[in-house]
């Protein structure tokens, strides 16, 4: 003969071809229904190396998110919370210039000191204000930071420390979320808020040296109010942060689509073309002769 | 000369001939689905001619022999990919079982580990919080609990494939015997000059299974077929075999002996290979990754929590057991040391409101720790290999089933029997018998006539 012989059996190829073409199905309805191309490191070794990555990311993300809702509380507490002892201080300072000024009489004057001592019990109550049980102007001390005693010549001793405390709230940003008291209350000579609302009371009591008093509270006011920027901005920054994880967090689910989401429409046709091409070899292997030739030898 | 005896027995002859070439064909459409059997053709030759004087007389056909068609280069070609074939499958359907436990899901070990450096990130909030506190812990012990899972699946699928070793060992066995009976069969067939093409099918049948399990080098010589392992080790020498037994090595798992020597090494390619290859490389390579990172967190997490001050305030401890010196089972062995929240270590100065030593706990997410890699980076890098591994292998068990099919599909055009073919050559055959029937009638015509020459009238 000088023809090639043909393959007498083409049976196995043509179930070789139909497996291949299940197999291909599987796969694409896999991807249809988890909607990820990669549900196996081995569909896309590299895009799953990148998933883990990827996933990892997103979760430092979700947890910095998560760190500045929670140090948010605490930092608006503590900024509105010095927003109330501004207003006391400046209450405390009004009643001293219309001290200042002479024209009250003796049981006047004991009645602006007793609202004094009461605004003094106010900014006292103020400075141990707790956020979810925890005192925030105690530094990084855990017991109630101001504590009234008659033995300090300001009328109140600090408990707390000089500690502060940072939140990680972005790669490498830390951010610190806390003044300790000291810094706040008790500022550098002439500006410790109770010394003055001391001295000042004492000043209203004795009838001397209110002005002095009422410049001392002056001072200790802009100060509370300068160190009160420090929770302002803190907030701020969160809030810009807060936009840029967002964002992030967006470009994070963007990547990890373009790495891993299964393209639907493509697989879609894919199953579609598989289905066509399963069908023709069913086909084909139904047309395959039945016959041979020993059929019609008769 | 030529003379009517002779043309009867030409005549004969042929019918013996053509009987005989009708039986090659009987034979290979009785075959017709036979694995393994390769076509009878009738090898039919003209008889050597008789010279008088100057005229040649033909002596008719003789059927010289009935020849099995069959290519042993490419049947030797179709056995070495068959053995490629079979330890691709072996370390292919292993690897794909590894390979589930690295997909991202729940509770993989990426995941457990972003899920407890979040969970320690947000202790900085409320550092004396015990419920964040516990929850961090918690999910340390998720953490420890994911690498316990995927070495423990690791060790097991391990013994699982020691036990498969086992049996393709003795599968081996039975398959050397046969053929090494076989061997023998067949040599005795030919020495005797029968044909033994059946049992030769028969054997090449089980060549091929053999090839599934084992690297087989066939050498055919005069004392029969020699089967080795490619590096040597002989399997089947002619009518004896030689079997492979197995002894536990110092790992625990099964190596494989020839004659007292150790070849576990040694095997190159089929089932075997591929088992041995996973279970002595694959998984032990992974495995000793894991072991890397499992200690590398736990060492680093350790020296970071003892860098601190836990709640009240005493120098923080370790964090996790210590694991093993050498790394070696960091992974299986991955546990908490503590089960007290408070003694995580927050706080830098002893303060119980410092949060000052989580950012050192929290950075070991990202300091370069394994192969001056962090912890992400390297776990990537395993689900990376891993993933890697399988689609290599799936590409490569591709090529070998379509080269392998391909060289079978060759085969079968050589000794697959087509019943078309057949058909035609029974027509053949048996016109060509049905004429030598006519000439021996015709003959017995004419030495009737002869014989009664006398009695004609004329």
């Amino acid at each position: 003969m000088s023809s090639i012989r043909v393959n007498p059996y083409p049976m196995p190829d043509l179930l070789a071809a139909l497996e291949d073409l299940q197999q291909q199905q599987n796969t694409a309805t896999l991807e249809l229904s988890s909607g990820s191309s990669i549900n196996k490191p081995s569909d896309n070794p590299a895009g799953a190396a990148q998933l883990v990555q990827i996933t990892a990311q997103s979760s430092q993300v979700d947890s910095y998110q998560q760190s500045i809702s929670s140090i948010g509380g605490q930092l608006s507490t503590a900024d509105s919370t010095l927003d109330s002892v501004v207003a006391e201080l400046q209450r405390a300072i009004s009643l001293g210039v219309e001290g200042a000024n002479g024209t009250l009489s003796e049981t006047d004057r004991t009645g602006v000191a007793n609202e004094l001592t009461g605004i003094q019990a106010q900014l006292l109550s103020l400075a141990n204000t707790s956020y979810q049980g925890q005192y925030i102007f105690a530094g990084t001390g855990i017991t109630q930071p101001f504590v009234a005693d008659p033995t300090q010549a300001s009328g109140v001793r600090y408990d707390g420390n000089s500690g502060t405390n940072s939140v990680t709230i972005g790669n490498g940003y830390q951010l610190q979320v806390n003044l300790p008291g000291s810094q706040i209350f008790n500022g550098p000579a002439g500006a410790d808020v109770f010394q003055a609302m001391n001295d000042l009371i004492t000043g209203m009591q004795s009838n001397t040296g209110i002005s002095t008093a009422v410049t001392e509270l002056g001072t200790a006011l802009s100060y509370v109010s300068g160190q009160q920027v420090f929770y302002g901005n803190a907030v701020d920054q969160t809030q810009s942060q807060q936009t840029y994880l967002a964002a992030q967090s967006l470009g994070l689910s963007q990547q990890e689509n373009a790495v891993g989401a299964a393209n639907l429409a493509a697989v879609a046709s894919q199953v579609e073309n598989d289905q066509i091409a399963t069908s023709a070899t069913l086909e084909a292997i139904g047309k395959m002769p039945q016959t041979s030739l020993f059929d019609y030898l008769r | 000369m030529g003379s009517l005896y002779g043309a009867l027995s030409i005549a004969t002859g042929a019918l013996g001939a053509e009987q005989g070439a009708l039986d090659a064909t009987t034979n290979n459409v009785a075959n017709v689905n036979t694995p393994g059997y390769s076509r009878l053709q009738p090898v039919l030759v003209e008889s050597n001619p008789i010279e008088v004087g100057s005229v040649t007389y033909g002596t008719g056909v003789s059927l010289e022999k009935l020849q099995s068609l069959r290519d042993p280069i490419l049947q030797m070609r179709i056995q070495e990919e068959t053995q490629q074939q079979g330890q691709l499958n072996a370390s292919l359907t292993a690897l794909q079982q590894t390979q589930t436990q690295f997909t991202t899901s729940s509770g993989d070990i990426g995941t457990e580990i972003s899920n407890f450096f979040s969970s320690l990130n947000q202790i900085s909030t409320d550092p004396t919080n015990l419920a964040l506190r516990q929850g961090a812990l918690t999910a340390a012990g998720n953490m420890a609990t994911a690498f316990n899972n995927v070495a423990n699946n690791l060790g097991q699928q391990r013994l699982s494939l020691d036990s498969n070793v086992s049996q393709d060992v003795s599968q081996i066995n039975v398959l050397t015997g046969q053929i090494a009976t076989l061997n023998s069969q067949i040599g005795e067939l030919q020495g005797v000059n029968q044909d033994a093409s059946a049992l030769v099918d028969q054997r090449d049948v089980l060549i091929g299974n053999l090839s599934n399990l084992v690297d087989v080098s066939s050498i055919q010589s005069n004392n029969g077929l020699t089967l080795t392992t490619s590096n040597g080790t002989a399997l089947v020498v002619g009518g004896q075999s030689f079997a492979l037994s197995t002894q536990t090595n110092a790992s625990g798992v099964q190596d494989i002996y020839s004659e007292g020597t150790d070849i576990t090494d040694d095997l190159t390619s089929g089932d075997l290979a591929g088992l041995l290859q996973t279970r002595d490389q694959t998984i032990p390579g992974l495995l000793s990754n894991l072991d890397t990172l499992a200690a590398g967190l736990s060492n680093a997490l350790n020296t970071a929590n003892q860098q601190g001050f836990d709640l009240n305030g005493n120098a923080g401890a370790n964090l996790f057991v210590p694991p093993p010196a050498s790394g070696q089972g960091a992974a299986a062995s991955m546990a908490v040391a503590i089960t007290d929240p408070a003694l995580i270590a927050a706080s830098s100065d002893g303060t119980a409101g410092s949060n000052g030593n989580i950012t050192v706990l929290a950075a070991v997410q990202n300091q370069p720790m394994a192969g001056s890699q962090s912890p992400t980076d390297y776990y990537s890098n395993i689900v990376y290999t891993v993933g890697n591994d399988v689609s290599n292998d799936t590409a490569e068990l591709t090529a070998s089933q379509s080269i392998l099919s391909q060289l079978q599909d060759q085969n079968n055009s050589i000794s697959g029997v087509s019943l078309d073919e057949e058909a035609a050559n029974t027509v053949q055959f048996q016109n060509a018998y049905d004429a030598a029937a006519n000439i021996v009638t015709t003959i017995n015509d004419m030495l009737y006539t002869v014989i009664n020459m006398d009695t004609l009238t004329v």
